[in-house]
């Protein structure tokens, strides 16, 4: 916990910054701490609070900039111009350890770390999801019912993907 | 209707930048529209392998259109615990025997036929549509038919489609890095034959009389809704379909539905009042049909489709209820 504020802070060195970065992917519920740091920081700084959704936003927006693999020098100030603005009330700190976060690759995470602002534009060319994507045990086969007639597939393929909809309900682990 | 869609496909082969690229859509198109058209008028039972990256199921199919163009189909699942779905022109029927369940989905039909013609008029928009060579799928001879997306938004999508009667013999769902999300493929195939009810009666239908029915329904009042709900960042290519109030199977309480599609692919987005347990934010799979559940103020929302898991958490994440419009 109190490595996670000392991250925050930036008082970590990079070996330990980089370990506890590993940690927050791992673990769901460090990273909700850490949002909610986040909120509590900006709350007492007075500053408009922002929805939990908002790093989605922006790694969307963002990834709606052109990707260039070898930044000139204007790209590069342009992007960190528009990711500052669009994200006036995340620290620093805060959007290398979420960019880290948000990719799922190991080695792409210890890039960011390392690297200063233009390499950070590199890591974001879609939006990563953040939550781990798991086989589903079940529970949506309603929803999965009452979407399936409106999907043009069920015009092309007519009953057979209602599969979906009676998927077993047993958990992953055991198919 | 035949002039209707002669009319959309020749106006989107007009307009088409795909054809720059020196793809010719339309023999491609065609091809769609004929399984389409397949699905509404031919006569089939067979055996099809359903997979994804998780598992591989076997299930039995019949399908029948009888003579005043009713259409009536049975799936019956022959691996694992066993499951029928019964579908009939306005009614998909789940008989779950494991758990002595019944899940009723009632279709208003005023709401669905209008469906198609619009929705696939957008597909060479986000897709290139191009015909392959010559396959073999359970015996029969069938037609490739790819449908690459033009960015990472959506999934790939390859048919092989009969030659003589434009049923889908494989569809084969592909990810950006053409990674297989997931495959239908037929293992034995009879096409033809006369229309037979009792084919597509369940053997649970008497059964099931004291099992549990979950039912869900359009609302059949109202054609369409404004639920005070707006998608900010709609993923490009992707259009409302439409907007309705309705119940789901097992749950208390209208849900809002809105549906998206470009075409190929729809993505759901139900919202419901916050039920007592607070759902976990969760992003889940079920074959190409990615599902994201979070909660919005004081509702639950579901957004799940047939489209990346990026593409369904972008839908979810740009929602908001406008305040003025609400209700």
């Amino acid at each position: 916990m109190d490595r996670i504020s000392a991250l925050m802070d930036g008082e970590l060195d990079e070996g330990q910054a980089r370990r506890e970065i590993g940690r927050l992917r791992e673990d769901a519920e460090l990273r909700e701490r850490w949002e909610s740091f986040h909120l509590i920081g900006d709350a007492m700084r007075g500053e408009r609070l922002l929805s939990p959704a908002m790093m989605q936003r922006l790694a969307e927006r963002l990834a709606h900039e052109p990707i260039v693999l070898a930044p000139r020098r204007g790209t590069a100030r342009k992007i960190a111009a528009y990711a500052l603005s669009a994200a006036a009330s995340i620290s620093a700190v805060a959007l290398v350890g979420w960019v880290a976060l948000g990719t799922n690759d190991v080695g792409t995470a210890r890039e960011v770390v390392r690297a200063p602002a233009p390499t950070l534009v590199v890591p974001v060319p879609a939006p990563a999801p953040q939550v781990a994507n798991v086989p589903n045990d079940g529970n949506m086969n309603e929803y999965i019912l009452a979407h399936q007639g409106f999907s043009p597939s069920t015009a092309l393929q007519g009953v057979v993907p209602y599969i979906r909809s009676v998927s077993s309900r047993q958990p992953a682990h055991n198919r | 209707m035949k002039v209707i869609w002669a009319a959309i496909f020749l106006g989107l082969s007009a307009a088409n930048p795909a054809l720059a690229d020196g793809v010719d859509p339309e023999q491609g198109l065609s091809w769609l529209r004929k399984m389409i058209d397949a699905s509404n008028q031919i006569n089939y039972r067979g055996t099809f392998v359903y997979q994804n990256r998780h598992t591989s199921e076997t299930s039995r199919i019949v399908h029948y259109v009888n003579p005043a163009g009713g259409v009536f189909e049975k799936l019956e699942a022959l691996d694992g615990p066993a499951r029928e779905v019964i579908r009939t022109n306005d009614q998909v029927t789940c008989y779950l025997p494991a758990t002595k369940t019944v899940l009723i989905e009632q279709r208003n039909a005023r709401l669905l036929p209008a469906l198609l013609p619009e929705s696939l008029s957008g597909i060479t928009g986000s897709y290139i549509v191009s015909t392959g060579g010559r396959d073999r799928v359970a015996g029969h001879e069938c037609q490739v038919v790819t449908l690459e997306p033009k960015d990472s938004l959506r999934y790939g999508r390859q048919f092989c489609v009969e030659t003589r009667s434009g049923l889908p013999l494989r569809v084969r769902t592909y990810s950006e890095k053409k990674d297989h999300v997931e495959l239908f493929a037929f293992t034995q195939l009879a096409i033809g034959g006369g229309f037979n009810r009792d084919r597509v009666k369940s053997k649970y239908a008497a059964k099931s009389r004291n099992w549990r029915v979950d039912r869900s329904a359009l609302d059949t009042n109202e054609r369409q809704v404004d639920t005070g709900w707006i998608v900010n960042n709609q993923p490009p290519g992707f259009r409302k379909l439409t907007e309705v109030r309705r119940s789901i199977a097992g749950r208390a309480g209208a849900v809002a539905q809105i549906v998206f599609s470009d075409g190929l692919a729809a993505i759901s987005v139900f919202i419901e009042p916050m039920p007592k347990e607070r759902p976990v934010q969760a992003l889940t799979h079920n074959g190409a049909v990615n599902i994201y559940t979070l909660s919005l103020a004081d509702h639950m929302v579901t957004v799940l489709g047939e489209a990346p898991a990026a593409t369904v958490m972008q839908i979810a994440n740009s929602l908001e209820l406008r305040t003025a419009a609400a209700r």
